[in-house]
């Protein structure tokens, strides 16, 4: 019997793409579980803000690495982290951190290239380093989501944005990434461009507004997740019905 | 005026003080922008979404910080649903008062059940244990003591001489240092009322999905309603069909 990584793995398909409903605690992760999901995902956001502190690696990496222990405890299915910048610049002690994290149970992480805290993303053979260092530390059975930030950051998405997005998939993939994650890309025929020219299963957020899943299964995507959404809708509710209680 | 004095002054037998309660530090933000006047926590709800059981399973120690974010994530004042205190004799829930006041919450709850059992401890042994938590606290801190009488018996045995014996415990919980008491399971607003008539505290209803309005509570004499897991459970079924929806 496949163990969970391969499993979560597995569910990698291009043009069937595995949905993950961004989850933040072991509540929301039963909540998910409950509706039938294959595998979970935390949002590094959600984690945050469920617990009072803004994005961008303010969650202490011991909380971080704790809520991913009790979640997995808490499960059956493969959990995947969003690890961020792994808490650290240095390709070693991002590597250690990422052992850590792997340490808990999670099947994998997301990793990002953005400055966090900083402006822009880390040039490319930094991130090459970084990612080479965590794939060395965390061996071959842990699934490395390696995320550019590049189209979040840009304002406009144009071709020559997109050879750029290429040329870091590609880069990510020979440095021992599993995956690659792009979030904001969405128009469908650059989609099927990073999907053709990229040899990693691509991951996009599904943000409101976005094309329909169908139109992104058919331009190859092969994992959509749901990043700071769902937590943020269901704190609109859980407003709405608070408003209702107390008035 | 202190958020504790803030808050103590909300309970108003007759104009309840509707408590919607959280269970993160993000559930008590979106509470607060709902106009919410104070933020209470629910242990179920905590306990659940951290994965643990009700019943002290949640470590003392996420237990404070959990109290700790909350209270630094809003200006509300925070009360903590504190079940037991975490301590079985004196010296332990001095102790462990005096850490949840340092959290920045303003009031808890604590309850008469031997946690993790079906006894509900004697008047006496309550009482000494409200005045240890008393001495933790200091004054300007609203203990709402609970008795978990109704909660121990059917509705159907909620009757004359069980609301009696809550009304003994509320008044001796009064004089050992509680503010407030609380009744969760108790629907029968007979008993209520005769509860709130006889006891000087201001009395704590807990709102039950199908269960008295907010005005017969208020009719009843209640000054504060709370909601206990309910709006966790409720959270957890919307996600669920939420991400249902969003797997198919």
């Amino acid at each position: 019997m496949p163990g969970k990584f391969e499993t979560f793995a597995a569910l990698h398909v291009p043009g069937d793409p595995l949905v993950l409903y961004n989850i933040w605690d072991v509540g929301s992760a039963h909540a998910v579980v409950a509706a039938g999901a294959r595998a979970l995902a935390t949002g590094s956001h959600p984690v945050a803000v469920a617990n009072g502190w803004p994005d961008g690696q303010n969650v202490p990496i011991d909380f971080a690495l704790a809520n991913a222990r009790r979640i997995v405890q808490a499960v059956e299915i493969p959990l995947t982290v969003d690890f961020e910048g792994a808490y650290s610049t240095s390709p070693t002690v991002g590597g250690e951190n990422c052992a850590r994290l792997k340490e808990t149970g999670a099947v994998g992480c997301n990793f990002e290239d953005q400055v966090i805290g900083g402006e822009g993303v880390h040039p490319l053979d930094l991130q090459v380093r970084r990612i080479a260092a965590i794939r060395e530390a965390v061996g071959n059975d842990f699934f490395i989501n390696a995320r550019t930030d590049i189209v979040l950051k840009a304002e406009a998405c144009d071709d020559a944005l997109i050879e750029e997005v290429v040329e870091r998939g590609n880069a990510f993939a020979d440095a021992g990434a599993s995956g690659f994650f792009v979030p904001r890309l969405s128009e469908p025929g650059q989609v099927e461009r990073v999907v053709r020219e990229v040899p990693l299963p691509l991951n996009l957020i599904a943000f409101p507004g976005a094309p329909d899943k169908k139109v992104w299964a058919d331009a190859g995507v092969a994992r959509i997740s749901h990043g700071p959404f769902p937590h943020r809708a269901l704190m609109k509710t859980l407003e709405e019905m608070a408003r209702q209680a107390i008035s | 005026m202190s958020k504790f004095e803030t808050f103590a002054r909300l309970h108003v037998a007759g104009e309840p003080l509707v408590l919607f309660n959280a269970w993160d530090p993000g559930s008590a933000q979106a509470i607060a922008k709902s106009g919410a006047r104070a933020i209470a926590t629910g242990s179920a709800s905590v306990s659940m979404a951290n994965g643990f059981a009700d019943g002290e399973a949640v470590p003392l120690e996420l237990a404070l910080a959990n109290a700790g974010r909350i209270a630094s994530a809003v200006e509300l004042p925070v009360t903590i649903d504190f079940e037991g205190g975490y301590s079985t004799h004196r010296d332990g829930l001095v102790a462990n008062a005096r850490r949840l006041a340092e959290t920045g919450a303003i009031g808890c709850n604590f309850e008469d059940q031997v946690v993790g059992t079906d006894r509900i401890y004697d008047i006496v042994e309550q009482v000494a244990r409200i005045s240890a938590f008393r001495q933790g606290v200091g004054d300007n801190f609203f203990i709402n003591a609970r008795t978990d009488l109704f909660l121990k018996a059917k509705p159907a045995a909620h009757d004359h001489l069980l609301a009696d014996q809550a009304i003994e415990r509320a008044l001796a919980y009064a004089d050992s240092g509680a503010s407030g008491f609380f009744i969760p399971g108790l629907s029968d607003l007979l008993l209520v009322e005769r509860i709130t008539s006889a006891v000087s505290l201001p009395v704590n209803a807990m709102h039950l999905p199908g269960g008295p309005a907010r005005a017969d509570w208020a009719s009843a004499g209640i000054a504060r309603v709370s909601h206990g897991p309910f709006p966790y459970m409720a959270m957890q079924e919307w996600l669920q069909e939420e991400a249902r929806a969003a797997l198919a």
